[in-house]
């Protein structure tokens, strides 16, 4: 009997076999996720914890190892804060009482104030894709913990992507420098609309582009661009980058150029996720 | 069967090590490609059998959390394997520039398709740019991990054989007929 199985299990037929479940496999996955998201769903339950150790062995690696090499530049760096300090209480102070004068007239004004408070929830990022194509990352909370598709992620005020896909424990950010990812934004002073597109072949500089100003406007280097008030997914006013270099285009009509993210993308090891949907 | 336990577990670090430590080991934002060496070391150790079995699940992993539509590494994995394999009876294993070779190519030829579905379809033609800074530099990445890694995992596959010995050689597990 073993004879007969071991005579029909060739290695060609083996791979007959294989092929044909994973062309089927890519078939049903072109069209639907629905087979996949179990398996992914299955294998994270035994992998987002294991990478979850993994991830805090390294962290404390690296802690350890950039300590011993920062005390020296800490030192320089403790003198320049302290100035720096000074300067931002100064700052700080000024900003203050602008802030109250701000509040009193909007009392005044009856407006409402036009970026509530958002709820946030904070998440450690745990493992990139497995290629090297994509920017997306992986964190470590799911729709568990009450994290839905399509909530924004912030990290240090600026704005990071938003998540694509959600497991019971983990989910996907898809991030704005992604390749051929799109997201409306403004300036925020006179909210003239854009779009901030990421780009794959901009990914050494650091900067993605920005496209699609209208012509009369000017845009100067450093200005501030925020999510759009007509994005159907990004809340409003969440800060994305700082425009660089726009020109006028060569069709005369719209003007282009390049967005620096406020955000350091090379480092992320916390974000937060707005718990909001636009819709 | 224990075999292929210890085998899988092999796929679960390197799969861990893959996306945990990904963006920590890459260099210019290029990471290797650790879990294609895995089918083609084992598949040119023992044999088409081993190397199909270890590309469908490496590939099966790989997919998951890959960019590219599922079952697609794991198709080109599987032929990897078997290519691998095809190898398995003519040369000794302390022959480290054959496997060499073919994690090359085919690491080359994996992530040239996965660029001709993600950009060339999409109309961007910059190939060049492409594989002179995406594909080429993994490949070469991916090249000097397999010379770290081979050897502890030929004395791996050895220590296998040794202690669970193919007792049934001939029978089931043999690749090459």
């Amino acid at each position: 009997m073993r004879k007969k199985v071991s005579s029909f299990l060739t290695s060609k037929y083996i791979l007959i076999i294989l092929t044909v479940v994973c062309i089927l496999f890519i078939g049903i996955s072109f069209f639907t996720d629905r087979l996949v998201a179990p398996l992914r769903n299955a294998v994270s339950m035994i992998v987002v914890p294991l990478q979850k150790g993994m991830n805090n062995m390294g962290l404390w690696v690296y802690d350890e190892v950039s300590t011993l090499q920062e005390i020296s530049v800490v030192l320089d760096e403790n003198k320049n804060l302290k100035n720096q300090v000074d300067n931002l209480t100064e700052e700080n102070n000024q900003l203050k009482q602008e802030s109250y004068e701000l509040s009193r007239l909007r009392e005044l004004y009856k407006l409402d104030e036009m970026y509530p408070g958002y709820t946030k929830v904070g998440a450690r990022v745990i493992g990139t894709t497995s290629d090297n194509w994509s920017s997306s990352f992986r964190i470590d909370k799911g729709s568990d913990d009450g994290i839905r598709v399509d909530m924004n992620v912030i990290a240090s005020g600026g704005l990071v992507g938003i998540i694509s896909e959600v497991g019971t424990n983990y989910s996907v950010v898809k991030t704005i420098t992604e390749d051929n990812n799109a997201v409306s934004g403004m300036l925020i002073d006179t909210n003239d609309n854009c779009i901030v597109q990421g780009d794959i072949e901009l990914m050494e500089s650091g900067v993605i582009h920005l496209s699609h100003f209208k012509s009369g406007i000017t845009v100067r280097n450093g200005d501030k661009i925020v999510t759009s008030n007509i994005s159907d997914k990004y809340l409003q006013g969440i800060l994305i980058g700082y425009a660089k270099d726009v020109t006028l285009d060569s069709n005369n009509l719209t003007q282009s150029g390049y967005l620096v993210p406020a955000v350091d993308f090379n480092n992320l090891q916390e974000v937060l996720i707005i718990t909001e949907t636009k819709k | 069967m224990k075999r292929k336990i210890v085998e899988f577990l092999l796929i679960l670090l390197f799969y861990l090590i893959q996306i945990t430590f990904g963006n920590a080991i890459s260099i210019g934002n290029i990471a290797p490609n650790l879990l294609i060496i895995l089918p083609v070391l084992f598949g040119f150790f023992n044999g088409k059998n081993e190397g199909m079995y270890l590309g469908f699940v490496s590939g099966m992993f790989y997919d998951l959390f890959s960019s590219s539509l599922f079952g697609f590494s794991a198709l080109i994995f599987v032929y990897v394997g078997y290519l691998s394999g095809m190898f398995y009876k003519e040369y000794e294993k302390v022959e480290i520039l054959i496997p060499l070779a073919i994690v090359i190519i085919s690491d080359f030829a994996y992530e040239f398709m996965m660029c001709i579905g993600m950009f060339l379809l999409h109309g961007r033609l910059n190939m060049g740019y492409f594989i002179s800074r995406f594909i080429m530099p993994e490949v070469v990445y991916t090249a000097i991990v397999t010379l770290v890694i081979y050897y502890p995992s030929m004395y791996l596959d050895l220590w296998l054989n040794k202690e669970w010995g193919k007792k049934r050689k001939g029978m089931l597990d043999e690749g090459s007929i």
